[in-house]
Formats: structure tokens, C-alpha cells, sequence
């Protein structure tokens, strides 16, 4: 009777350790699973910006075919400038084409969710936003800034 | 028999906690290799830079990821495989991604997408790849100006087993 006790004491003290383990292994597990949805910078989403702000827009401000990059589609947009050639205002011309162009360069990368780019003054609201798909978790960024005039501007991407 | 139910006892918990480690390992280690993943990547998009930055590619030296058009149709053309061990790459691709395109037209032709500078005709190749700026030189209503679009550069680096 006693010896069977015994064996129950220590089957009782094993499953404890096992129960313990477990606990701290589920623990372990749920923070290292668990992203923490901060933005990491990255070469490639840099990169990407880069490239899209040299890319040649359509809209010419003064005269053709003196044509703004996006970059200058940018500062073109702040100061409320008109696309001469386009009978349309840069910020509605912005507002129309990056949205097309962040698209196709997203589409010939399979790895991504979704993609958002904003752009606003340094210390200030936000001008304008696009934005497609959910991005909660895995998001890489960068951030350009622009000096249009005496005021500051950035333009933010973020990829995940 | 109280010592063989005591070794069992132990070798039961040793295999347990040695299991348990394992777990551990594997997890700690799957982030180490993720880590090792996005490092590998961008010094790959650092490696393409150095290529993209070439004069047989560059358009304009004081930019960076920038191609010029005509000359990756030069190259395009017969002439990157004469440049044959110049390449310190398996492979050289460039395609244009904006403005986008239904089908794929290898250049040198009217209205191509995708310009192939050098095959060494490899196999086991891994591919990377990073956006560039493809820009040529346009007369335009009697002017001229640099007119850049969207490309992806494609650089394929021979695989070696381990």
C-alpha cells in the first residue's frame, strides 16, 4: 500500500514537471510567434521609392515636354500647380497615376500582401494616402524627404 | 528494482527535457534563419546596384539603379555575350514593368519589354532581382529630355551545393 503511494507521488511530480515544461514552452512559443507589427526599414522598399520618384510622368507644368518625375509631381501637388498639357491639377494627376504605377510594380513581386504610400509635410497632416490590400503584420518601409520651396515634404512607403 | 524504476525515471525525464530543447532550439533558430534570409536579400539589391552602376549599363553616374536604354539594347543584342567572363554573374535579364504589358517581347524589337543581356547558359542558378530606373534620351516637340521608366534588373548567381 505504501510502495503504491509511493508511485502515485511520483507520477504526480512527473506530470507537474511535464505540465510546467509545457506551460513555459506554450509561452515561448506565443511571444515568438507573435509579431510585434512595427515597421522595419529595408533596402528594397527604399530602393523601390527611389525608382519611383526618377519615374517621367505625363504631366508638364509649364510646357512640353518639360515633364514632372514624380518627384516633382510631388512638390508640383503642395504648391497647387496645374498640368498644362492635361487640362487637370497635379495632385489629381498624382492621385490617378501612382496609384497605377505602385500597382504594377507590386504585381511583379508575388510576395507582396499590400502596399501603402503617404505623403505630407514634415510637421503637418497628411496631403494625400493610397493604400491597397491589409497591412497588419511583416511591414518594411522607407521614407524620402523632399524640400519644396522653404517647406519640408515626405513621402512614406510601406510594404508587407 | 527500486533502482530500475529510478533509471527509467531519470531517462524519462532526460528524454523529456531533451525534447523540450529541441523545441526551443527550433524556434530560436527559425529566426536566426529568417534574419540570415533578409540579410542575404539585401546585399543581393546591394550586389545589383554595383551592376546596374557599370558604364556598359549606367545612364547617368551620379545616379544610382539607373540603366540606360539604348545601351541595354546594344547589349541586348549579341553583344553582352561578348563580354563573356566580364560578367561576374550567370545571368543578365532586365525587364520593364511600367508601363505595363500583356506579353512579354524580347528586344531587340518595336515595343519590347525585356531585354536579355547575358546567358551563360548555366544551370542551378538562383535569381535576384531589384527595380532600376530605365532612362533614354527623347526629342519631343523639338526638345530634349530624359524620359525614365520602371524596370526590374535580374542578375541569376550560380548555386553551389553544399
Amino acid at each position: 500500500m505504501r510502495l503504491d503511494k509511493k508511485a502515485q507521488q511520483e507520477i504526480v511530480g512527473f506530470v507537474l514537471i511535464v505540465v510546467l515544461v509545457m506551460v513555459v514552452m506554450m509561452v515561448f512559443l506565443i511571444i515568438s510567434v507573435r509579431d510585434s507589427g512595427e515597421e522595419v526599414l529595408s533596402t528594397g522598399v527604399s530602393n523601390m521609392l527611389d525608382v519611383l520618384m526618377k519615374t517621367t510622368t505625363e504631366c508638364a507644368i509649364v510646357y512640353e515636354p518639360d515633364y514632372d518625375d514624380f518627384e516633382d509631381l510631388v512638390k508640383s501637388c503642395y504648391k497647387e500647380d496645374d498640368c498644362s498639357n492635361l487640362d487637370m491639377s497635379a495632385c489629381d494627376y498624382l492621385n490617378e497615376s501612382l496609384r497605377e504605377v505602385v500597382s504594377a510594380m507590386v504585381l511583379s513581386d508575388a510576395a507582396v500582401l499590400g502596399w501603402n504610400v503617404d505623403f505630407s509635410e514634415r510637421e503637418g497632416a497628411g496631403i494625400l494616402r493610397w493604400s491597397e490590400g491589409n497591412c497588419t503584420s511583416g511591414i518594411s518601409g522607407a521614407q524620402r524627404s523632399i524640400v519644396s520651396g522653404g517647406d519640408s515634404l515626405v513621402v512614406r512607403m510601406r510594404i508587407c | 528494482m527500486k533502482i530500475m524504476q529510478m533509471s527509467f525515471m531519470i531517462i524519462g525525464v532526460f528524454l523529456f527535457f531533451a525534447l523540450a530543447g529541441l523545441f526551443f532550439l527550433n524556434i530560436s533558430l527559425k529566426g536566426i534563419q529568417s534574419g540570415a534570409s533578409d540579410l542575404a536579400r539585401e546585399q543581393a539589391i546591394s550586389s545589383l546596384g554595383i551592376i546596374a552602376a557599370i558604364p556598359e549599363l549606367n545612364y547617368d553616374a551620379r545616379a544610382s539603379m539607373t540603366v540606360d536604354e539604348d545601351k541595354l539594347r546594344i547589349m541586348s543584342g549579341g553583344f553582352g555575350a561578348t563580354y563573356g567572363e566580364f560578367w561576374p554573374i550567370a545571368s543578365l535579364e532586365v525587364y520593364k514593368v511600367y508601363p505595363a504589358f500583356d506579353e512579354v517581347v524580347k528586344c531587340p524589337a518595336s515595343d519590347c519589354n525585356y531585354y536579355d543581356v547575358y546567358d551563360s547558359g548555366q544551370t542551378n542558378v538562383e535569381k535576384f532581382s531589384s527595380y532600376v530606373s530605365i532612362c533614354k534620351r527623347v526629342r519631343e516637340f523639338g526638345s530634349v529630355y530624359d524620359r525614365c521608366s520602371i524596370g526590374k534588373l535580374v542578375a541569376g548567381v550560380k548555386k553551389y551545393e553544399e
